[in-house]
């Protein structure tokens, strides 16, 4: 067996005991690792009946038959439960070192379920897995708590929950190596609600590789398209992934102050130009990176890595802040007490609204710097109003009796980009199996940056087809694991290629996008399984309804309908969005449904 | 004239956030553009293979817009009310 180590270990929480038993090498051939091995065992083990914040949930981590190998980016891991800010299946992937780390240690998959009766932590050093009281952790931020257990990036490793996660927020994110996350969808408030702080990865098991001799060339031509292409060699490291708040600015496609515009007249102030130019110190990369987007940025009182460009515009366009010392700072808190800053910055902004208009009694108000960090630290201890924010903003607004005013998908709160400069985006996200996300696709690419051809963003008619490519194929790039910036550099065809090298198995550029399509009809249908409807798969009424009155998308609403019944015909869906008997034979999930 | 918008590393090379070009078309600014700042043709323009401007044609990635719309016709009308922002190629998320 190559790539893959074989193995998956499970731990029993409630029990106090763990197991370790082979990997089906049938399903890790359907479903290769990461996000689609993930929701395949998910699919298994937690039904509909199952609260997403009780003992009966599980905690997924997986990474992929490249993972460790040294491949460019092999550094990921991926989480994978029931969301219990969505109801959905949740995947959330990190970078950073901890995921090269867990593959060491001589497993594919770690699955924890159950409920400690005190807070624990677990250690796995080769193989060996102990269970330790984490007493005197609970309670620790995450810098603190990560610099204990002895983070060493090549050689241990450290996962863990801050304060948001313990107090069970629903935006709460898991954090590894100290400032990477697994942000999206409240991971952290699962581990919480498992008394579970932190998971300390040693090992020493270099995954084996099948062709050595084409592997080595493989990676030899990867490090030289990354090199020759001006995305991954310059425009990434050079300026991160602030440098496109200008851009979206200049196309009138940056959601500002809840959506309630499309321009921000402070994007400049908190542009990655601002940013490089007066906070950079330095960039950093994650393990086997040679693309190093990653920032260390500086201000009076913070040192550290970020802010990514979702995180400037959630606490910044988004509440109408154009202090962009304030945002660092911000982002830095959101790390240190382990939250997901795009939901955090979001539901701040849904709060200023709400607010504004009168629906809620706060001093909240759009353009407030001084209280992001307030708000923040109320939402990861769950004090004053931040008990209410720390629930996301669609439980904030319906709370408040403005369901509208979430900005949000399925209860996950959108990035940026907003949709009506955007059709693509819009429907990306309206079907996102995970709630309003701009990881399931890169619709930006298309619609604005040119990558790899300009698209028309306002036609409507025929996006749906490029809706459905990039959704399949981050689906396998997301199950490979390997990061999503390699693929500007590096085509699908290549990945196929190298994991063909790695495993033995030969998967040819077609084989892996029809990966990328299993995974997304399986996340589709364990939505469905779960109560999820068409009706989900839509927008705020904001963005269907009421047009930008200045700007270049001045004018326009998303128009998802005919996009979304666009959508199913050619996923092969019926018109209630369940796959058909003869799509779900195509991709071999007929026999999960049937039982069979 | 049309206003330029540069971003990125194209304001450090041409030493400007922003200048005025005359020019009947996006492309004959830029052309334009890069006779005023040279610097700016590297980042710009695809070298002919005799080693001078290549005719006009834009690097792959650079992204022009024409009021706040991305373009890729250089042949399009430009009047002096219009605003013209050129990124270099750039990604994220």
């Amino acid at each position: 067996m190559n790539g893959w180590n074989g193995k998956i270990l499970e731990i029993d929480l409630t029990t106090q005991t763990h197991k370790e038993y082979p990997l089906d090498m049938e399903m890790a051939k359907q479903f290769i690792g990461g996000r689609g091995l993930g929701a395949r065992l998910l699919w298994d083990l937690v039904g509909p009946e199952v609260d997403p914040l009780s003992p009966e949930n599980v905690l997924i981590f997986t990474n992929g038959p490249l993972t460790a190998t040294g491949y460019q980016t092999s550094n990921r891991f991926s989480v994978t439960t029931k969301s219990p800010l969505t109801g959905t299946v949740l995947d959330a992937n990190s970078g950073g070192f901890w995921g090269m780390q867990f593959k060491k240690t001589g497993y594919d998959v770690l699955i924890v379920r159950g409920k400690s009766p005190k807070p624990v932590w677990i250690e796995i050093k080769d193989s060996v897995v102990a269970i330790n009281d984490a007493s005197e952790l609970w309670g620790m931020r995450v810098y603190a708590i990560t610099e204990k257990l002895g983070q060493n990036n090549n050689k241990r490793n450290v996962l863990c929950i801050g304060p948001a996660g313990e107090n069970l927020s629903r935006i709460a994110a898991i954090m590894n190596d100290r400032e990477r996350a697994a942000a999206r969808g409240g991971p952290g408030a699962v581990m919480g609600s498992k008394n579970l702080k932190a998971i300390v990865v040693e090992g020493s098991t270099r995954p084996e590789v099948d062709d050595k001799e084409r592997y080595k060339f493989l990676m030899y031509e990867t490090k030289k398209l990354l090199a020759a292409s001006p995305l991954t060699s310059q425009a990434l490291p050079e300026f991160g992934t602030v440098v496109l708040m200008n851009i979206m600015n200049n196309i009138g496609a940056l959601a500002t102050r809840n959506h309630q515009q499309t321009q921000f007249e402070g994007a400049e102030a908190i542009s990655g130009e601002e940013l490089t130019e007066k906070y950079l110190v330095k960039n950093a990369s994650c393990w086997a990176c040679p693309i190093g987007c990653t920032r260390i940025s500086k201000t009076e009182k913070v040192e550290g890595e970020g802010p990514e460009f979702e995180t400037t515009w959630a606490f910044g366009a988004q509440c109408g802040v154009d202090d962009l010392p304030a945002i660092i700072e911000v982002n830095s808190l959101c790390n240190d007490l382990g939250l997901d800053t795009i939901s955090a910055g979001s539901t701040i902004a849904c709060a200023m609204e709400l607010s504004e208009k009168g629906y809620l009694d706060s001093d909240l108000r759009f353009g407030r710097a001084d209280m992001l960090a307030g708000c923040v630290e109320d939402m990861a201890y769950r004090r004053d109003l931040g008990a209410e924010l720390a629930d996301g903003s669609l439980r904030l607004a319906t709370k408040y009796g403005h369901p509208e005013l979430s900005m949000s998908t399925k209860g996950l709160e959108f990035p940026a980009y907003d949709p009506r400069g955007l059709q693509g985006q819009g429907l990306l996200y309206a079907t996102s199996n995970r709630g309003g996300c701009h990881m399931r696709g890169n619709m930006i690419g298309l619609e604005v940056l040119g990558l790899p051809k300009l698209i028309d963003r306002f036609q409507v008619q025929g996006k749906s087809a490029f809706v459905i490519l990039h959704q399949n194929s981050n689906a396998a790039i997301d199950s490979l694991v390997v990061c999503k910036f390699t693929n500007m550099g590096v085509a699908d065809e290549y990945f196929a290629r190298v994991l063909g090298a790695v495993t033995g198995i030969p998967y040819a550029t077609g084989e892996l996008i029809k990966v990328g399509e299993r995974v997304w009809n399986l996340e589709r249908l364990y939505n469905n399984r779960e109560g999820f409807t068409p009706k989900d798969d839509s927008l705020p009424p904001r963005l269907l309804t009421e047009a930008p009155t200045d700007g270049p998308s001045k004018g326009w609403v998303s128009h998802l309908e005919p996009m979304l019944k666009e959508y199913y015909r050619t996923r092969g869906w019926d018109e209630n969005g369940v796959p058909t008997p003869k799509k779900l034979a195509d991709l071999g999930l007929n026999k999960l449904v049937s039982g069979g | 004239m049309a206003l330029i918008k540069l971003f990125a590393n194209l304001r450090k090379i041409a030493g400007t956030k922003e200048t005025s070009i005359m020019g009947a078309s996006v492309g004959a600014v830029v052309s334009g553009l890069v006779k005023r700042y040279p610097a700016l043709e590297a980042s710009l323009l695809v070298r002919s293979p005799g080693g001078l401007p290549g005719n006009g044609q834009i690097r792959s990635h650079v992204i022009i817009t024409l009021n706040g719309n991305p373009i890729t016709d250089l042949n399009l009308v430009v009047t002096e009310e219009d605003q013209i922002a050129i990124f270099p190629p750039m990604a994220g998320g």
